[in-house]
């Protein structure tokens, strides 16, 4: 008998295995703010900083203490508005930032290449995107959006 | 029962030594925003006309005048603005000169100087677009021809600039 039990125990060990090799806290990225030109004006472009606390971009990260995550974006190369019109975008070097306190404590990198950090002892960091609206001299007047996308990856 | 644990510790053996670390991935989206503002347009309609004037005889226009100068603005509807004017101190004839002053405005959102009355100068004077997008400026003055004012035509640019 105590040989039956001895399989019964590595049965039990088994089915256990694969929930003990995922680890613990999920991880989730949740967009929080839209990155918001505001008003522009034909020819005229506007830039907004990822330090900007009400333009910029910002997606939340958690996870567990002091994960290490690539974070990779999915940038739109202009925004779509009135009748289908592009209004060209681009994102310069430094307008992406990674901080586990302050949105004025950021690490920046290139949005555009990707960037790594690291989560705070909680579990938890920020990402933010700053970007250029370019609108041209006869950009059509109207509301423009596009889509920003973060994937997060734990390697 | 010997063969049934060989075969569950060779199984364990395996998820144990095999069992791949997932990386995990995950993403969310958000909205990049921005409203083009539609360039405003100001025409210039009417000229602010003194016609005949005698010398050592001031003359006056009102905005109510059809002499009256006039301008017309179109961009964003139901939008702030300012007006900012660039006013001339004397017409001019060659080298002869006769002070201009006194300058009144009136800005309406319909095309009559029936609107808010106003002081134009450098200094911006505020109003608002109407929901079309419109907005009718009128401007007057009063010159005042010297007493030996040189006969002739007497010119000056006056410039409007709308700014939101």
């Amino acid at each position: 008998m105590p040989m039956r039990g001895l399989v019964l125990l590595l049965l039990g060990l088994l089915l256990a295995a694969p929930a003990s090799g995922q680890g613990g806290r999920p991880l989730r990225v949740r967009g929080e703010r839209a990155l918001t030109f505001g008003v522009v004006f034909p020819g005229v472009s506007s830039h907004v900083n990822r330090t900007d606390p009400v333009g910029s971009g910002e997606f939340s990260i958690r996870g567990e203490k002091f994960l290490q995550v690539l974070m990779q974006f999915t940038l739109p190369a202009s925004l779509t508005g009135p009748g289908g019109a592009a209004m060209p975008l681009s994102f310069g070097s430094g307008d992406g930032g990674f901080s586990t306190t302050t949105i004025g404590a950021q690490a920046g990198f290139d949005p555009n290449v990707g960037g790594t950090g690291q989560l705070s002892k909680n579990g938890q960091g920020s990402v933010f995107l700053g970007g250029t609206a370019q609108p041209t001299a006869g950009q059509a007047a109207g509301a423009y959006t596009g889509i920003v996308v973060l994937t997060v990856i734990v390697p | 029962m010997r063969k049934l644990v060989a075969v569950a510790l060779a199984v364990l053996a395996l998820v144990v030594f095999t069992t791949p670390v997932y990386a995990q991935v995950n993403n969310a989206s958000i909205t990049a925003t921005a409203t083009v503002q539609a360039p405003i347009n100001v025409t210039a309609v009417n000229n602010l006309d003194f016609q005949s004037v005698f010398p050592g005889v001031a003359k006056t226009v009102l905005v109510t005048d059809a002499t009256a100068g006039r301008w017309d603005v179109a961009g964003a509807a139901s939008t702030p603005v300012s007006l900012n004017f660039t006013l001339p101190t004397n017409l001019a004839s060659g080298g002869d000169l006769m002070p201009i002053g006194t300058w009144t405005g009136n800005h309406n959102t319909t095309a009559t100087p029936a609107g808010t009355g106003f002081t134009p100068s450098g200094t911006p004077t505020a109003a608002t677009l109407s929901g079309t997008g419109a907005l009718f400026v009128y401007i007057g003055a009063t010159v005042s021809p010297l007493a030996n004012q040189p006969a002739g035509v007497y010119t000056a640019a006056v410039t409007l600039t709308v700014l939101y």
